[in-house]
């Protein structure tokens, strides 16, 4: 490919899904997190570790930065300087962000990370060469790179530790970038049980781990463009528009009220997750 | 194998051979071909086996003492992950951190696998036929009054068998022991509601007021109070709930908490009778206690603001109705039943009793309804053992040496007891300390009943069933051993039970017809039970107390200054830690602390402005002395916390237990006062006072925040809104 060829024809190798000739039809696979109810408890996190055979990385890796939690609570405080965080933290479930117009894909030297049909920001191990750019250029900074080989390092998944990985993931080698894949392999098996019945999967039919688990429901996941479903319902109330990077509901001032936004949407990446805002009561 | 004689071409001929004599006894036809065996192919195996189907059974959750169901998913014979059973009240499919990591207790590299005598220092692996008779051996000729047995919360078919073995010995010395254990909270509302643990609905509160309870982290049931939290931040017409948490040391529930006030360590309780005088609505003998509690005299001792009590007492009389909680910051002192009372008083006074405080209904088979574990036993049994009382002393579920302050002396106390057994999942610290160490089957190997202690809407029994086959062959379910010890003494009266699953089917039908049984066969109703994982009963229900005696509150005055020891340690219970008996699933050791994000390691939780006058930053070692002893870990400046204050998390700083545990942190029991609260005898675990001094050491403090914090830089990453600004009433 010649750079000519690639800066001619540039809107064929890079637009935002979804475009008039490809609709998302019949899943786009979305989430809305509502950090009113999230409580940093990560329940999450922990089945993200036991649904997608995350490596315990160790003490010493992860000082390194080397940590492999697909799902992470970032914790934020008030930065107003006042003795006390009086109005507690803010909370903040971090994964990939499932983005449409996704900043890593375009950088992939082998196009080993990119999209699917259904909406998903995939990545397949065994074309990744490790280059760690779609790292560098994630906004969100949840992609994961795995600098040891994890199933033969010590005290990773000793002896009988190994028989709890979930056979319906794959576990990768060195040299390997990985990320959230909105458990993939869940909505697979999902939607090869709806197609056996001539339909596509209903509501509620498939979850994702974290959202399994959460505690307090704060998490919904689901196919955006079904009706029925709840994120579609949540996306439509809150007015937040996937292919957008300036939300009309917020007009001029930036805001409304309306709870829902996505991170760092200015940046135009159109991120698939939706956050809903964080409400601390005024009167106390 | 050509040196020894041995040809491989030989070795094929024989094995030809014995395999075509199988073959030929059927006049030439193999046994397949006439029909005597068949073949299956692997890909329809065994029951409920279908080769990369995931298949979920019911069960039970032994990660901490509420008791949520589980739907374990296995495959191929293992168990790959555990999610929440939808149909239980408690948890309603939904689970923890800590209770997820239970597959990593089962598949934990440093499990006990064989019974291990001392020899020594060292541990030599013997029978099972030899444990049992040595402990025959060691229990004759000594009456029960000199056995004593330690053991963590029981209830259902384990609590009988358990109490029966003691029976058959002649002991009543069972000490019921749980480090962290609401034990003040539990005997405040028996003496202000009528019963230890009512059903506290957040989800039909309004306000809630919590007194360093956290129940979105460790406090009773976190999963299920997690999801009422949900409903009562929803609430109803977008009136959302509104949550004030008052503590020293923020925890997981402080963190979301609407407002959030630090309070000196240990005035909860005048807090609490500041807000009631404040509210202005009591009468007779509450109104002549807090009559002395003015704002300006609460606020004095509190550190609390006075414009911030006033705004309280309004809240919670402006919507009712709300809920009180008493939690484990407001317990752990010497008047720990003091403050516990006046806290529960603000219910009575705000009329939440029988609204948000209500009935609860208890197990129709009192048999079987939990022993809760208190530390008041410990410390009995600390002082029989130092007093040379008893000769045999069995442990199981238990780590007193581990999670008791040294002062305590139980290490030393137990040196005293001639034969020691314990019942383990780990050498951890007390096993070191055993004569005999018997190595038990993970819970999702072994058979049981359980019944919570909090009971969500309704009476109910937990059925734990394996989820796979035993992954050691040496390793035995506690069920089993206590059945194996009570036929030594009971022969005749247990023959009929091969083991304890024949011990619990049969209890269980015995009892059909309560049980929601009566009318089907015993096949079925065993077959829809263990499916089920839950038997759901109607129990008998105690009324709660509508008035409270005032009587007895007598909050002590403010306490002196202490120039040696100017600093209150409030050691910290996380959520996925507890009290260190699971910090050896990898799990929850790289699950960062919500609060600080340190991971696999102790920190020393210090305010800022504290360690700015003391010069203190981030990842300086510094030594926390008490009058006990000194512990040194990294400073981490946290916000959330009195400046009076400082707070270590329990649950790492093992000497032993395993590869996971070992050597990360430090173990701040170690270093606690041995004092009591004076109305129940629980360890006073807040009381202790510190001083802390740098070392000059600096560390880099590892953490999921990076380095400088998190900090949102301008951007829009983590929103905060204040009611007034968002409209709820139209959301999804």
């Amino acid at each position: 490919m010649s750079v000519n060829n690639l800066l001619e024809n540039w809107s064929q190798f890079r637009h935002a899904h979804p475009v008039d000739d490809k609709p998302h039809d019949p899943y786009k696979w979305a989430m809305s997190i509502d950090l009113d109810t999230c409580t940093g408890c990560n329940a999450c996190s922990v089945a993200c570790y036991a649904e997608n055979n995350l490596p315990v990385v160790g003490k010493e890796k992860f000082a390194h930065g080397q940590v492999m939690h697909w799902m992470r609570i970032e914790r934020y405080w008030d930065e107003d300087g006042r003795d006390f965080p009086d109005q507690g933290a803010q909370f903040l479930p971090m994964m990939c962000q499932q983005c449409e117009a996704a900043p890593c894909e375009t950088v992939c030297p082998v196009a080993a990370t990119n999209h699917t049909a259904d909406g998903l920001n995939s990545q397949i191990y065994n074309r990744c060469i490790g280059s760690r750019y779609c790292s560098a250029n994630c906004p969100f900074k949840v992609r994961y790179f795995n600098w040891y080989d994890y199933p033969t390092t010590d005290n990773v998944w000793p002896a009988e530790m190994t028989q709890q990985l979930n056979p319906d993931v794959s576990v990768r080698g060195k040299g390997v970038m990985e990320k959230c894949t909105f458990c993939v392999q869940r909505l697979h098996a999902a939607k090869v049980a709806a197609k056996g019945e001539g339909r596509i999967v209903r509501e509620g039919e498939v979850q994702t781990a974290c959202q399994q688990v959460c505690p307090t429901n704060a998490i919904s996941f689901g196919n955006l463009v079904d009706p029925e479903a709840r994120v579609h319902q949540q996306w439509k109330a809150q007015q937040v528009e996937l292919d957008k990077d300036e939300q009309e509901k917020d007009g001029e001032h930036g805001r409304s009220e309306l709870r829902g936004y996505r991170i760092l949407e200015e940046l135009r990446p159109y991120p698939s997750v939706m956050y809903l805002e964080r409400v601390r009561e005024s009167a106390i | 194998m050509m040196d020894s004689g041995f040809d491989r071409r030989d070795f094929l001929k024989v094995m030809g051979w014995g395999g075509a004599a199988v073959a030929l006894t059927g006049c030439g036809n193999t046994s397949v071909e006439d029909g005597r065996e068949t073949v299956v192919s692997y890909s329809e195996p065994a029951d409920y086996v279908i080769p990369s189907i995931g298949v979920y059974y019911n069960s039970t959750c032994a990660q901490c003492d509420a008791s949520c169901s589980i739907n374990g998913r296995v495959r191929e014979g293992r168990v790959l992950k555990l999610e929440g059973n939808p149909d239980s009240t408690i948890n309603r499919g939904k689970m923890c951190g800590l209770g997820q990591a239970g597959v990593q207790h089962h598949y934990n590299p440093d499990r006990v696998r064989q019974p291990l005598l001392r020899k020594g220092n060292q541990g030599e692996a013997i029978t099972w036929e030899k444990a049992y008779a040595l402990i025959a051996e060691k229990m004759k000729g000594v009456s029960g009054s000199e056995v004593a047995f330690l053991s963590g919360s029981v209830s259902g078919h384990l609590k009988v068998l358990l109490g029966n073995y003691l029976d058959s010995i002649g002991c009543k010395n069972h000490f019921v022991y749980e480090a962290i254990a609401p034990g003040v909270v539990r005997a405040a509302n028996k003496k202000s509601y009528g019963v230890e643990m009512p059903r506290f609905s957040i989800n039909k509160a309004k306000v809630v007021l919590s007194f360093g309870a956290d129940f979105l982290g460790s406090w009773v049931s976190p999963v299920h109070f997690s999801q009422q939290y949900a409903e009562f931040r929803k609430g109803v017409n977008g009136q959302r709930g509104v949550l004030i948490q008052v503590e020293p040391k923020m925890t997981l529930t402080g963190a979301n908490a609407d407002r959030w006030l630090a309070i000196r360590p240990g005035t909860e309780g005048v807090l609490a009778l500041g807000i009631i005088n404040a509210l202005g609505v009591a009468k007779g003998d509450v109104a002549e206690l807090v009559k002395d509690y003015d704002r300006a005299r609460v606020s004095n001792e509190t550190g609390v603001p006075a414009g911030q009590i006033d705004k309280i007492a309004a809240l919670l009389k402006l919507r009712s109705p709300s809920l009180v909680l008493a939690g484990s910051a407001a317990e752990g002192y010497v008047h720990g039943s003091q403050n516990a009372a006046a806290i529960n008083l603000l219910n009575h006074v705000l009329g939440n009793v029988g609204k948000t405080v209500e009935i609860t209904e208890s197990v129709p088979f009192p048999q079987m309804a939990p022993a809760t574990g208190s530390t008041a036993a410990l410390k009995s049994l600390s002082d029989g053992l130092a007093a040379g009382k008893f000769k045999v002393l069995f442990s199981y579920a238990a780590n007193p040496v581990y999670t008791s302050p040294s002062a305590m002396k139980v290490r030393e106390s137990m040196g005293k007891a001639g034969f020691k057994v314990a019942f383990a999942h780990y050498l951890d610290e007390t096993a070191l300390e055993a004569d005999l160490v018997l190595p038990l089957d993970s819970a999702l190997e072994d058979w049981g009943t359980h019944v919570p202690e909090y009971l969500a809407t309704c009476a109910q029994i937990n059925i734990q069933q394996p989820l796979m086959e035993k992954l050691h062959p040496e390793t035995r379910g506690m069920g089993d051993i206590l059945l194996a010890l009570l036929k030594q003494n009971r022969a005749d009266e247990y023959k009929g039970y091969e083991d304890y699953y024949a011990y619990m089917r049969n209890a269980l039908l015995k009892n059909k017809s309560a049980l929601g049984g009566a009318k089907i066969d015993d096949e079925t109703f065993w077959n829809e039970t263990l499916s089920r994982g839950i038997i759901k009963l109607e129990g008998p229900t105690t009324n709660l107390a509508s008035k409270t005696s005032v009587a007895g509150i007598n909050l002590p005055e403010a306490a002196e200054e202490n120039a040696d020891y100017p600093m209150q340690l409030i050691p910290a219970v996380s959520a996925s830690l507890r009290d260190g008996r699971h910090t050896n699933q990898p799990w929850l050791q790289e699950s960062p602390d919500p609060l600080t994000t340190i991971v696999w390691d102790s920190w020393v939780e210090i305010h800022p402005k504290k360690a700015a006058e003391m010069h203190i930053v981030e990842g300086d070692i510094i030594e926390v002395t008490s009058r006990n002893g000194s512990i040194k870990a990294q400073a981490y400046l946290f916000p959330g916390i009195h400046p009076e204050a400082v707070s270590i998390p329990l649950g790492r700083g093992h000497e032993a237990m395993g590869r996971y545990a070992k050597g990360f942190g430090v173990n701040p029991f170690q270093i606690m006062d041995a004092v009591y609260d004076k109305g129940t005898g629980e360890l006073a675990m807040n009381e202790t006072r510190v001083k802390i001094s740098k070392t000059g050491q600096r560390v880099i403090v590892v953490k999921d925040e990076g380095a400088v914090g998190g900090k949102q830089m301008g951007k829009k990453i983590a929103v905060r809104v204040s009611t007034d600004e968002v409209d709820l009433s139209e959301e999804v």
